[in-house]
């Protein structure tokens, strides 16, 4: 224990000074002028007919990244499944079947109330971010996770039974997958058109208007339903398991 | 030409989307055929890719964004043989572990399947890459899907530990990573490789940026290699990962942190940081004359097998590193070899304890004492096994260590020859001791306190099956059969020698990403040098295979002490075990399994190597 501390203490004592010296090494703030920024700035309007410059990174400029990210997302909420059925199997009686259906104390009616109240809007928010990338700060990723709270709020608006009922498990899932394998698709369309993975083959559209930047938005609208999907996926895997424990104890 | 490129890549992401969509609807079998079917298909692509790419780099801008002036602003694969023939190799071993998974998991569900092919795509995407934030980002999926893979269907108590240990460790080590990359892309504003090292050309009073930001970069990538002292959470990992799982651990994606190290050194900075060079060489030497002797230690002190060879990955991930260490293109040539090599014979290894698990529920090496007398099939896995790791020709392991120590002795550091014998000797010595006990029945009972726990691994494998299926000693068979037959191959080494050639080549890549191969100075036109060492009587025995035969008597006269310790007389039996014991103690107190020790190593190990290059110029 002793050793480690002072292992620790040397080791991070010396990464501290040498993280330290090389971001005296880095342009100071405000003070960097990326090419890489200026060259995106400059074409993402004539070439992409994208208002927004960082969707047209994501999504087509280095879009091949996204669909690497978009799966580090989808393995990461397979792997939370299965380390928590592992976690839940090793604990024998709280594996979170039927049989130990959770229940939980009804909340008040305000809550009931302005979380209902915040459904709707909320869905429609999502939809909005999801589909609006390309012309404004948002898409795939961030209208996902918009879009996952609306379950959220009907469960505290109600309960798990009703989470439940409106989220069929079987959908969610198959929902996750059809996002991460539309995007792959997606990008394969060129492939058959004889144009490297991923090349545009819709028309651009004008700037500004709500079909511009060809794949663009269907890349972000799949985005959206595997991030989604993935994150009600992991609602569903938590709050079982919190409520079974909760339950039990 | 547009179709190939994104396949190996993309063909396993989009099956693996398939397989959790609709494989709870499809017959089991079906669904075995489709994930083994896409890994043979990745591995066709591959190895087209490899023969395609032998003449010059193949180039492909994803969305058709070639670079606006000279300046990258797309993402890029920049296709060489030696990228191509790695993922090759990847897909090869997944094959190997999806044959053997075939009757292996009992209830085993379709997100296995996934991970598994997600796990492939990383891999792949790792070894294509021409872009660094690219290979972050497959080196993040592949951590994610590890992760995974690692505490399905634990094997052990306390299963989740092994996976958070590798978990916590690798996402440290990303981290550094992704802040080394913005470093870079700070002084730069590129992303590409070959961006990166022409930006790096043109900036001034960089000082001691570049080695500080180099370790910082291939820092994740140094956790993934384990490395010393950056290897802890190997052998956590490997105890309770299921055993097809196991195989590419230690085949492929270990060895795939150095291919990244290298890569990006040799794309990036090998020009940058020449001034560095002889400190980088002695690092690295350091490290990996290290990883090879500790590795070693411990692999001979464990008796839980699956350890045990994952301690011995350790060991010969230090050789491996020992020649990428000497910078020269026959030294990572036999690195190339060895991954080869060593992948092979590892993973036939950890077949034969999987399927022992399988058998007898148990990987531990006194409870299995015994059983094995009519399993002449997995010892012969064992025996051979031990033969491959101690380097005997003709195994591919061989001709690996033959030109790292021929490249050593070049460079007049001729101890790297003693490390590697040292690294063969203890892992062989421990397979073979093993062996020994488990089919022979042979060494003492243990007494006292270590008598076995008959341990209960019932979960990877309900209903015990009387009888090994083909499906589960074939994979080894063939990986073993394949390991000799790549050593006999001479071609296949002197292709490999020209491939290490080009990798190094950094303007030469350069060149080929930012102008084009045709035209500009292309990617291949470097002196190769003509021949791999000592290959030239016969095509294949050499004269100082003397070394390998040492070695693997030396080992196989350890495992006869360590099984009959008393032959040599009781009181020298005793104090020779003590001693043994006693002289092991500090090894086994830094292996603590604990979280927190591992981060005090890795923050004392980055600090010290980033410190080490700040201070020298």
């Amino acid at each position: 224990m002793k050793l480690r501390l002072t292992l620790f203490g040397l080791g991070i004592c010396g990464l501290v000074a040498l993280y330290g010296t090389v971001i005296a090494h880095m342009p100071g703030p405000g003070k960097m002028h990326s090419p890489y920024s200026r060259a995106i700035n400059k074409l993402c309007v004539p070439q992409r007919h994208v208002t927004d410059a960082v969707t047209a990174v994501n999504f087509d400029y280095r879009g091949f990244d996204t669909l690497g990210e978009e799966f580090i997302l989808f393995a990461s909420v397979m792997g939370t499944l299965v380390l928590l059925r592992e976690a839940a199997e090793n604990k024998g009686p709280l594996s979170g079947d039927s049989a130990s259906e959770p229940r939980n104390v009804r909340p008040t009616e305000a809550v009931r109330v302005t979380a209902l109240a915040l459904v709707g809007p909320t869905v429609v928010f999502g939809v909005y971010v999801v589909t609006h990338g390309q012309l404004t700060p948002g898409g795939g990723f961030q209208g996902g996770v918009v879009l996952a709270t609306a379950p959220l709020l009907v469960y505290l608006a109600d309960d798990f039974k009703t989470f439940k009922r409106i989220t069929s498990h079987a959908l969610i899932e198959i929902s996750e997958a059809v996002g991460g394998g539309m995007y792959a698709v997606i990008g394969a369309i060129a492939l058959v058109l004889s144009r490297p993975y991923m090349t545009n083959v819709l028309p651009l559209a004008q700037s500004g208007g709500i079909a511009s930047g060809g794949i663009i938005p269907l890349i972000s609208i799949a985005t959206g339903l595997e991030v989604a999907a993935g994150f009600v996926l992991l609602l569903y895997a938590f709050l079982q398991k919190t409520l079974a424990e909760r339950e039990s104890s | 030409m547009f179709l190939w490129p994104p396949l190996p890549v993309v063909l396993p992401l989009f099956t693996a989307a398939f397989v959790a969509a609709a494989g709870p609807y499809l017959p089991r079998k079906l669904v075995d055929a489709i994930t083994l079917g896409t890994a043979a298909a990745v591995m066709a692509v591959c190895c087209l890719l490899t023969l395609q790419s032998s003449g010059s780099a193949i180039v492909y801008w994803f969305g058709a964004w070639v670079p606006y002036g000279h300046f990258p602003i797309g993402v890029a694969f920049v296709i060489d043989p030696m990228g191509a023939g790695m993922a090759a190799f990847v897909a090869f071993l997944v094959m190997a572990a999806f044959t053997f998974s075939w009757q292996y998991f009992d209830d085993v569900r379709t997100l296995y399947h996934s991970l598994m092919l997600i796990f492939l795509a990383a891999m792949c995407g790792m070894c294509l890459t021409g872009d660094i934030f690219n290979m972050f980002v497959w080196f993040e999926l592949m951590s994610a899907a590890g992760v995974a893979l690692c505490g399905y269907h634990a094997d052990e108590t306390g299963p989740l530990q092994g996976a958070i240990n590798f978990s916590v460790m690798n996402t440290l080590g990303a981290f550094l990573s992704l802040s080394g990359v913005a470093m870079l892309y700070s002084r730069t504003g590129a992303l590409n490789f070959a961006g990166i090292e022409v930006a790096l050309q043109r900036q001034e009073h960089l000082g001691v940026f570049l080695p500080i930001v180099f370790i910082f970069v291939i820092a994740g990538f140094l956790v993934k290699s384990a490395a010393f002292p950056f290897h802890f959470w190997l052998d956590d990992a490997h105890a309770v990962a299921p055993t097809p799982v196991c195989i590419l651990f230690s085949g492929v994606m270990v060895e795939l942190g150095l291919f990244a190290a290298a890569r990006v050194y040799y794309s990036v900075f090998a020009i940058a940081l020449l001034p560095w060079l002889p400190a980088l060489r002695t690092l690295f030497l350091a490290v990996g004359a290290t990883s090879a002797i500790v590795g070693g230690l411990m692999a001979f002190g464990q008796r839980h097998l699956k350890r045990l060879l994952a301690f011995s990955t350790i060991s010969h991930m230090g050789v491996m590193i020992l020649g990428f260490a000497l910078f020269t293109s026959t030294g990572l040539a036999g690195t190339a070899l060895y991954v080869l090599g060593h992948g092979l014979v590892k993973g036939a290894l950890f077949v034969g304890a999987g399927i022992l698990l399988n058998r007898f529920q148990s990987v531990d090496e006194f409870a299995l004492q015994n059983v094995g007398r009519q399993m002449p099939k997995t010892a012969i896995i064992f025996i051979l096994g031990a033969v491959g790791l101690a380097g005997m020709p003709p195994f591919a392991t061989y001709f690996g260590e033959a030109a790292i120590e021929h490249s050593g002795t070049q460079a007049g550091l001729p101890w790297i020859s003693i490390v590697i014998m040292l690294s063969g000797f203890l892992t062989a010595g421990a397979v073979l001791r093993v062996a020994g006990r488990v089919f022979f029945g042979w060494g003492e009972k243990p007494t006292g306190e270590s008598r076995a726990p008959r341990i209960d691994l019932k979960r990877e494998m309900q209903g015990q099956k009387s009888k090994t299926p083909p499906t589960m000693w074939l994979p080894a068979a063939v990986m073993l059969i394949i390991a000799i037959a790549l050593g006999w191959f001479t071609p296949l080494r002197q292709a490999i020698l020209r491939d290490a050639t080009w990798f190094r080549n950094t303007r030469g890549y350069v060149a080929a990403v930012l102008h084009g191969s045709a035209g500009g100075p292309g990617q291949y036109h470097v002196p190769v040098p003509h021949a791999m060492p000592g290959m030239h009587i016969g095509g294949v025995w050499m004269p100082d295979m003397w070394r390998e035969v040492i070695t693997l008597a030396l080992a196989a006269l350890l495992a006869a002490i360590a099984l009959f310790p008393y032959a040599i007389g009781r009181r020298a039996g005793t104090a020779l075990r003590h001693g043994a014991a006693l002289a092991m103690r500090p090894l086994h107190a830094i292996h603590s399994g604990k979280i927190g020790d591992y981060v005090a190593w890795f923050t004392v190990g980055i600090a010290a190597l980033a410190g080490y290059l700040a201070l020298r110029r």
